[in-house]
């Protein structure tokens, strides 16, 4: 209607526009030189071929309209043509891959779920044998160290008579020896009397030759102090026997005795020799297990404070492995969205060429979405102190 | 004899992170998945205390509160929520519902323990 009254309209002005001249030109002539019949017919005529070169103008005009619209309406409809497909092809890639993004998502979930699952799990077994360890090294500190000092309390206890035997020994080996040189001094005592015996044999045996010299001088009446200076003289001899075995068994003994008393004074310097290493072997072995109970123990405490600090960072893992429950919750949020886009685009899809920008409500499903996103992300991405962490009611 | 704790919670590697923490003190665990998987482990055992989320599928924490204070062998049983929500109004609701104390997720396990300790019915 509103084409038809332009088109109506612009055809009177192509028209009436060019008559106008010649109107006013004869209308002005009339007015000067009178209205003849001639004047009108020459402006008549004059009109007449104004409006139809107007019109003929016109015509022309309305021609290249025609085809200028003519391929407008080509133009359009061919971009009409390529944003229907477009918009097809946008529908139809995004029903496509929504239920592959989902399950991406679902899969990349549940694998890093599984994944955590299972970390989780050798992480829980690590900090058990780090707690075996743990007790392990508290009995060594504890009963096990009181163990090992009891035992080397009683090893010493143990060892403590033995060295007290042996130093018994050892004071019984220089009781003998302190004896036998007394008996040594004996022997030399012994040894002068077989000498002073020796003597008093030779003075005997001197008194008996004396008395026979005597008992030949006085004859017959010096008979039988013969005989007497003649038994005393056996007497003599027979001692003189006596005392040559008497001196010879007692320098036998004298040189037993020297022989026994040389190897007990050697023997009683092995013996201080020996007792003294014995007594400082012992306090060495014992301070040398001390020394190595005391290693042993710092070890142990050491071994105990670096699994109390691997264990520490084994529970702050386990911490750091609860973001995976975020990570689920925020990739479960990219699911649902994935699946109300898909649900959104095939609710429109049916409305086929009636379907228009309005039904995809752009701006409410950014906010729904930002707003689900929103509760996630708000969320502490940390660990929160311990006066927030913990609440009583 | 060592303790019951039910763990409710959607996420396996959260139930199996709260159970590695309460197993190492010494209690025993169950766990459940949701709200209404909870309520069906309550019978034939004795529950000392009940470890729960808030947002789960099915049947959410604050319902399962609820729900579990309604029975009469658990109606004094300690339930303690674990959640990543940090809302007060969340909070008050929980209380209202019953609960006893709120963990805020990512926790460490020694604090749990202490309100574990605290509330863990003889």
């Amino acid at each position: 209607m509103q084409h038809d009254q332009n088109n109506s309209d612009s055809k009177f002005l192509y028209g009436s526009l060019p008559a106008l001249p010649a109107i006013l030109g004869g209308m002005i002539v009339s007015w000067q030189d009178g209205a003849t019949l001639s004047v009108v017919f020459v402006s008549l005529l004059l009109a007449f071929f104004g409006m139809a070169s107007g019109l003929f103008l016109w015509r022309r005009h309305i021609n290249e309209l025609t085809q200028t619209n003519f391929r407008w309406v080509q133009d359009e409809n061919s971009k009409i043509d390529a944003v229907s497909t477009y918009t097809a092809e946008l529908e139809r890639l995004l029903l496509t891959i929504s239920p592959i993004l989902s399950q991406h998502v679902m899969v990349s979930r549940e694998h890093t779920e599984q994944e955590v699952i299972s970390l989780t799990s050798r992480f829980a077994d690590m900090v058990g044998e780090l707690q075996q360890i743990v007790d392990s090294a508290d009995n060594t500190l504890g009963g096990q160290h009181y163990h090992l000092d009891s035992v080397i309390t009683s090893s010493r206890d143990l060892l403590q008579p033995v060295l007290e035997v042996l130093k018994q020994v050892h004071k019984a080996d220089h009781d003998v020896l302190d004896e036998l040189q007394k008996l040594s001094g004996h022997m030399s005592g012994l040894n002068a009397m077989a000498t002073e015996m020796r003597n008093l044999t030779g003075r005997i045996n001197r008194l008996a030759l004396s008395a026979a010299n005597e008992a030949s001088l006085a004859g017959e009446q010096g008979r039988g102090f013969a005989v007497v200076a003649s038994d005393a003289r056996k007497l003599a001899d027979d001692s003189s026997q006596i005392d040559q075995q008497l001196g010879n068994k007692v320098n036998d003994i004298i040189a037993a005795i020297n022989a026994a008393l040389k190897i007990s004074e050697n023997s009683a310097q092995v013996d201080d020799s020996t007792l003294f290493q014995a007594e400082a072997n012992i306090d060495q072995t014992l301070s040398h297990l001390s020394l190595a109970l005391t290693h042993y123990r710092d070890d142990a405490c050491a071994l105990r404070n670096n699994a109390e600090q691997i264990r520490g960072e084994i529970n702050n893992v386990l911490v750091a492995l609860q973001f995976q429950d975020r990570v689920s919750q925020i990739l479960m949020q990219v699911e649902n969205n994935l699946l109300n886009l898909q649900k959104t685009i095939e609710k429109i899809q049916q409305q086929g060429s009636n379907r228009d920008g309005n039904m995809l409500r752009v701006d409410e499903a950014v906010e729904h979405i930002e707003e689900n996103y929103k509760s996630v992300s708000s969320r502490p991405d940390h660990v929160p102190d311990s006066s927030d962490e913990l609440t009583f009611f | 004899m060592a303790k019951t704790i039910l763990i409710v919670d959607d996420s396996a590697s959260m139930r199996q992170v709260v159970g590695i923490a309460l197993k190492g003190a010494g209690y025993e665990v169950i766990e459940a998945c949701d709200g209404k998987d909870a309520l069906s482990k309550l019978t034939g055992v004795k529950i000392h205390l009940i470890v729960s989320d808030i947002n789960m599928p099915v049947m959410d924490g604050i319902a399962f509160v609820k729900a579990v204070k309604q029975l009469d062998n658990y109606k004094f049983t300690p339930i303690i929520m674990l959640t990543t929500e940090m809302e007060d109004d969340k909070k008050r609701a929980a209380k209202e519902a019953g609960a006893k104390a709120w963990v805020t997720k990512p926790f460490q396990p020694p604090i749990l323990l202490a309100a574990v300790a605290k509330l863990v019915l003889p």
